[in-house]
């Protein structure tokens, strides 16, 4: 079939025109299903038709467009129901946003009741570790008093007293150390009974057979460093008042002991 | 007019399957002036063919599912949606006796005045008047009147094979005139 011919033919514009008749079209839609030049032709043509229709356009009156939309009112779809996806979209952005922020919110909450609990820990932790370090610096100094006490007590020139009880039946003890050179006394308080509140211990040297004060005892850990005392035959601890006394009270003595 | 946003074919008939207003307006907006165009071709009569327009407009919307766009373009089935209710309405009896009557009126009123317009001045009748007077003449009563070639042949007295070579050949001088 001479394909060229059958597009120069007219049946073409005649079938694009509505003119042809039922055979010639059903022909031609054959044809051009085989051949796209056919095809191709048939579509020039409408495309120009058009083309030269919509240049020629003769605008209606525009109460026609009114008449229709109102004849065709209903069968329109409702133009609100085209829109869901954008608002849906938009919804659905709002509803994140609001979940990220009680997310966020929650876990602000969550956050900061950490922090305040982790910082709390660290206040103890810091108060203990000052507490740690001044024991720990109370204990080097009492280490380091021990020590020079050791050192005091292993000197060949200290002489050391001790004071037993007086008393029979208590086993009351304390020990004089008595520097021979500087004549520096201290008193190391082995066992002795607690002193009332009001009352306290008092240390004398027995000089030529006369009671010289000493020095009152304080709590003390270790070595108590008493009074000089250049001479001494003997030392003794009686319970005074607190404060002390100018002379001791002879049956308040708990412990005494001869020097030599 | 200004349009904002121009849809492809498919995009077209598809929204207008999809019932859209918003797209039949479009498509009202851009192809009501050239159907109306060739609507004026056929009807000849300004009221009537405002009544064909929205009949065809009408058609369009409804029978949207039977457009088949393997066979052609949604213009050329508008197209021919529109010369069909056209020639419906010209050959309907109301058309007949109404245009019966003007033409009496007019013999006593003269031609001015008349809502008639000189509808051969516009559109694809322009161009087919530009023809010589034998292919004019069949493109006339087939095209814008709607009679078969047969008829065509018995009402000029000519033969049929001459009718259809002559359409034929009238016809590929007008795509000659109308190709771009």
């Amino acid at each position: 079939m001479d394909i060229k011919s059958y597009i120069e033919s007219g049946v073409i514009e005649s079938y694009v025109l509505g003119m042809a008749d039922t055979q010639e079209a059903a022909e031609l839609e054959q044809l051009s299903r085989q051949h796209p030049e056919i095809r191709k032709a048939i579509n020039d043509f409408e495309a120009a038709l058009e083309q030269h229709a919509l240049a020629a356009a003769v605008t209606p009156p525009f109460q026609i467009k009114e008449q229709l939309l109102i004849t065709l009112a209903d069968e329109f779809i409702k133009e609100e129901e085209s829109r869901p996806v954008a608002f849906g979209w938009f919804r659905y952005m709002a509803a994140a946003s609001v979940i990220l922020l009680v997310v966020s919110a929650a876990l602000n909450v969550y956050f900061y009741t950490q922090f305040r609990s982790t910082s709390n820990a660290y206040q103890a932790l810091l108060v203990e570790k000052n507490t740690l370090f001044a024991d720990n610096q109370n204990i080097q100094t009492k280490a380091l008093e021990l020590y020079s006490n050791m050192q005091m007590m292993s000197d060949p020139a200290i002489q050391k007293i001790s004071l037993s009880a007086t008393k029979a039946g208590e086993n009351n003890l304390a020990t004089i150390f008595w520097d021979s050179k500087s004549k520096d006394v201290y008193l190391m308080l082995n066992k002795l009974p607690q002193a009332a509140p009001d009352k306290q211990y008092q240390l004398w040297a027995i000089v030529d057979g006369k009671p010289v004060d000493a020095g009152m005892i304080d709590a003390c850990a270790g070595l108590c460093k008493m009074k000089n005392i250049p001479s001494a035959s003997m030392f003794a601890i009686t319970l005074e008042k607190k404060g002390g006394a100018a002379s001791p009270t002879m049956d308040q003595m708990c412990v005494a002991g001869k020097v030599g | 007019m200004e349009v904002v946003k121009k849809y492809s074919e498919p995009e077209l008939v598809q929204l207008l399957r999809q019932r859209s207003s918003h797209v039949f307006s479009y498509l009202y907006d851009n192809y009501s002036g050239a159907l109306h165009s060739v609507i004026l071709n056929i009807v000849n009569e300004e009221e009537l063919a405002n009544d064909v327009l929205q009949e065809v407009f009408v058609k369009i919307w409804r029978q949207i599912e039977s457009y088949d766009s393997s066979k052609g373009r949604l213009f050329t089935w508008m197209l021919n949606i529109a010369r069909n209710a056209s020639i419906d309405t010209v050959r309907s009896k109301g058309y007949q006796n109404s245009r019966q009557n003007r033409e009496l009126t007019e013999d006593v009123y003269t031609a001015g005045g008349t809502s008639e317009m000189r509808t051969d001045q516009i559109g694809l009748k322009k161009l087919v008047y530009s023809l010589r007077e034998e292919y004019k003449v069949l493109v006339e009563l087939s095209y814008f009147q709607g009679y078969t070639q047969d008829e065509i042949a018995k009402m000029l007295n000519i033969p049929l094979g001459t009718v259809k070579t002559r359409l034929r050949t009238a016809l590929i001088q007008l795509r000659e005139i109308i190709k771009p």
